[in-house]
């Protein structure tokens, strides 16, 4: 068990490219942590830094309080999962498994003891003595997970261990990855660029994005409170919609009264309501100027099925209608809307296009004008200047 | 194909056929008999010098496989400053042909009081074969994923160690390929076991250049010596073959 910190980490390439920068993290003693972000963000960088795989150009590293740095690989007693499963072709399950164990002394009964009790875990009993080429991949997966809980070590690192398989086999495997990490209680670093493994297994998710740590919360509090733009088109399927629009003063009393101010895209108004405006203050300061609205659309509902209290209504013509079993996906457009704040931005204007989460009894087709209800607690806000979220 | 196989194929049984002949019936090109066979053990110590043969060419081997399998490890895995400049020294070795380097080889030798020997031999078969084969190792591991060397070393493992317990066994394609193909060239090789073995421990083909050496050749014993010689390279191809077809095509894509 342990506790592993990230300290104003950066990883400069030779070539000059940043990969991390300046990265601060901490996974408490047992905790998952999920790296998540599009590929190419320095996600893998960041893990392969811990392992000890890439070298830290600054800032520092600590395990258990000890700064790591400059300490070996093989002395970090770190155990990683890797995306390729990287398992040795010429050894069995069995030897692949033990092989860490071989090489640290332990006596032949305590690792095929280990072994076996890992194997039982993962049912992979009736594959000891199989190569890994004789496996399937996420028999393969299990042997990797096998190889890391075997040594018992102070820490997981998984480098997308699950992007090899198939969609199915995906979310059994995610599962069991879940688990597994909390009954071993074993901290773990996991990184990946699928949002939802992300917001399933994480104890904690660091949303990274250009080798910058944009988030660091609960899955939930990513999803509810988003920082900045990034995250909040990052985090959710489908993604926020993101809409530019202007704040206006709605009727003539004070900013945060029933009849307070109205966000302004295209053809549609949404009054704020008090709540919303209660949490978000700093909204008073966007009076008259750009912004950039959110609204998921799981918070979009079709209005001939019922709309909850204070919903407020778009007009929307449907463009496009997915079924997904579960749930229905229309796309709609919202009309040409204004883009920023200050002289001329009225000028500049954008055909912004909406999607909702339906229920799937939903009759809206395609060609129709949609009558969609609009959450507006649940709406967020953002600075169209630096992308960050409007709260205070 | 069968043209071309015909051309490859006509100077083994040309070789094989007037291997039993006498100087006579090699001369009508009718006949057979085991005279050449005779002639050959009667004026070769065959036994010794095919003794020769396969000990130069495993001490040879011996050393080509230790240096190219670590030096290719460390060209293909570990990064280090100037390892590309380097490898590309190795490389451009392999452009400069035997003949031209002898005589400095020789020279180089002598100052060590190592002609007129084995090791003086065996060191020149494994200065000449490393190139190619730290090439053809390189090669070979660089088509071994990165992630599994990086597996050995988060398993606890130094580099060395996973040299030898993860990147040697996963290398034995190549290996055979580089044995084989070292085999055949320092077996088959006469100016060096000319220049650098004294009489008493000349290799098999060094041996039979002496039957083509006097005023007159005895062809069928040349011919029947020819096909002992090729043997053991025969023999070594063939246990090899399956290796070496998938050594070769190595790095030639998935």
């Amino acid at each position: 068990m342990s506790r592993i910190e990230l300290e104003s980490v950066t990883k400069r390439f030779p070539d000059g490219t940043t990969a991390v920068s300046t990265l601060d993290l901490a996974v408490g003693d047992g905790e998952l942590l999920v790296l998540v972000g599009p590929s190419g963000c320095g996600k893998t960088t960041a893990l392969r830094m811990v392992a000890g795989l890439e070298e830290v150009t600054s800032g520092t590293i600590r395990i258990d309080g000890q700064i790591v740095n400059d300490v070996e690989p093989r002395h970090r007693d770190i155990a990683m999962v890797f995306q390729s499963y990287a398992l040795y072709p010429h050894l069995s399950v069995f030897d692949n498994m033990a092989f860490s164990l071989k090489y640290r002394k332990i006596n032949k009964g305590e690792i095929r003891a280990r072994v076996l009790e890992a194997a039982r875990v993962l049912e992979l009993e009736t594959y000891l003595e199989r190569k890994p080429r004789q496996l399937s991949g996420g028999q393969r997966q299990r042997v990797a997970m096998g190889r890391a809980i075997v040594r018992q070590p102070r820490a997981f690192l998984m480098d997308e261990p699950l992007s090899n398989l198939d969609a199915k086999l995906r979310v059994q495997m995610r599962a069991e990855i879940g688990q597994l990490q909390r009954s071993l209680g074993v901290t773990t670093i996991y990184v990946t660029h699928d949002q939802t493994e992300a917001m399933t297994l994480g104890t904690k998710v660091a949303v990274i994005a250009g080798g910058e740590l944009q988030q660091l919360a609960p899955p939930q509090e990513l999803y509810r409170r988003p920082v900045n733009l990034f995250v909040a088109g990052f985090i959710g399927s489908p993604p926020m919609n993101l809409i530019d629009a202007v704040l206006e003063r709605g009727g003539t009393s004070g900013f945060s009264d029933a009849t307070g101010p109205e966000v302004v895209f295209g053809p549609h108004r949404l009054r704020v309501p008090p709540q919303v405006i209660a949490e978000h203050p700093g909204l008073e300061n966007y009076l008259g100027q750009g912004i950039v609205l959110g609204i998921r659309p799981e918070h979009l509902s079709d209005a001939a099925l019922g709309a909850g209290d204070g919903d407020a209504v778009l007009k929307v013509p449907v463009s496009l209608r997915e079924e997904l079993g579960s749930e229905v996906h229309l796309h709609g457009a919202l009309g040409e809307v204004a883009h920023g704040s200050g002289p001329g931005a009225d000028d500049v204007r954008s055909l912004a296009t909406l999607v909702a989460k339906m229920d799937p009894r939903t009759a809206i087709e395609v060609g129709q004008t949609a009558t969609i209800a609009v959450a507006t607690d649940q709406l967020h806000f953002f600075d169209p200047l630096t992308g960050a979220s409007i709260r205070r | 194909m069968i043209v071309i196989a015909i051309i490859m194929l006509y100077p083994f049984w040309y070789m094989i056929d007037n291997a039993f002949r006498s100087g006579n019936q090699f001369d009508r090109q009718s006949g057979h008999s085991l005279s050449g066979w005779h002639e050959l053990f009667a004026n070769l110590p065959v036994g010794g010098q095919l003794l020769n043969s396969a000990l130069v060419c495993a001490a040879a081997i011996v050393i080509i496989l230790a240096v190219s399998t670590t030096a290719g490890f460390a060209f293909a895995k570990l990064q280090y400053r100037g390892s590309g400049t380097v490898f590309l020294l190795v490389v451009s070795a392999l452009m400069v042909p035997l003949q031209s380097i002898i005589i400095p080889e020789y020279v180089n030798l002598a100052k060590f009081n190592l002609t007129d020997s084995y090791a003086g031999a065996v060191l020149v078969y494994a200065a000449l074969g490393t190139p190619f084969a730290t090439f053809l190792m390189a090669t070979y591991y660089r088509g071994i994923s990165d992630d599994l060397i990086e597996a050995a070393v988060m398993d606890g493992l130094s580099y060395e160690r996973t040299f030898a317990s993860i990147a040697l066994p996963l290398s034995l394609p190549a290996i055979a390929t580089v044995t084989v193909l070292q085999f055949i060239q320092i077996w088959d090789d006469l100016l060096v076991g000319l220049l650098f073995l004294p009489p008493g421990q000349r290799t098999i083909t060094a041996g039979l250049a002496t039957l083509a050496a006097g005023r007159t050749t005895d062809i069928p014993a040349l011919m029947a010596g020819s096909v002992i010689s090729a043997i053991p390279a025969i023999v070594v191809y063939l246990i090899f073959q399956r290796h070496l077809v998938k050594g070769l095509t190595l790095g030639m894509g998935k």
